[in-house]
């Protein structure tokens, strides 16, 4: 969902060519995220390693650990996340790396 | 005396009464040394989310007990010399 405000523009030049290395503009074309922490804001939720459910939501098709950006989980809980990850890796229930349960063997 | 979360991956290839035979042994060991069960889970067999030995599947085993600190570092070193065990890890709850 991007919603594209109608910014003034007329200042700027060709808007395309600066996309790519011009960074600080206040033009936002990311995907949106949720701005509040689930955990936070619910406490009933567990952040705990055997939960192979939750915590597969938190990794990317690679394996790899999602940033707090694309989550939106607060610092504090983003540490817990990362250790239950780890510690769900270690016995097999996430993988290090690669496709989650792709049929490849 | 803290809390203890264990969980060790068998081979998924063993028979019934050999699977048996090795998690009794575990919890024995445990009992052995003054550790105390407060819950034991059987998740059976699993995919495993990469292969380890070799294998794609594994028996997950999972224990909740109280046991005391100086001799867990025991316990993880007699279930890697058990060949049956293809994982294990001991996490601390509390």
């Amino acid at each position: 969902m991007t919603e594209n405000k109608s910014y003034d523009r007329s200042d700027r030049g060709d808007d395309r060519r600066e996309r790519g290395g011009n960074r600080g503009n206040n033009n936002r074309r990311f995907v949106s995220r949720p701005k509040f922490c689930q955990f936070c804001s619910d406490p009933k939720i567990a952040i705990d390693y055997k939960n192979v459910d939750l915590l597969s939501r938190l990794i990317n098709e690679t394996g790899k650990i999602r940033p707090r950006r694309q989550t939106g989980t607060c610092a504090k809980h983003q540490r817990e996340v990362a250790t239950a990850i780890k510690n769900a890796r270690h016995i097999a229930l996430l993988p290090f790396e690669g496709d989650f349960w792709a049929d490849n063997n | 005396m803290h809390k203890y979360e264990l969980v060790v991956i068998l081979q998924a290839d063993l028979e019934e009464a050999v699977l048996d035979a090795a998690v009794e042994n575990i919890e024995t060991l445990i009992k052995s040394n003054e550790g105390e069960i407060t819950k034991i889970d059987r998740w059976g067999k699993r995919k495993l989310a990469y292969p380890i030995n070799k294998t794609n599947e594994g028996y997950y085993f999972y224990v909740e007990f109280d046991y005391k600190p100086e001799e867990v570092a025991n316990l993880k070193r007699t279930m890697g010399f058990n060949e049956q065990v293809l994982r294990s890890s001991v996490i601390r709850v509390d």
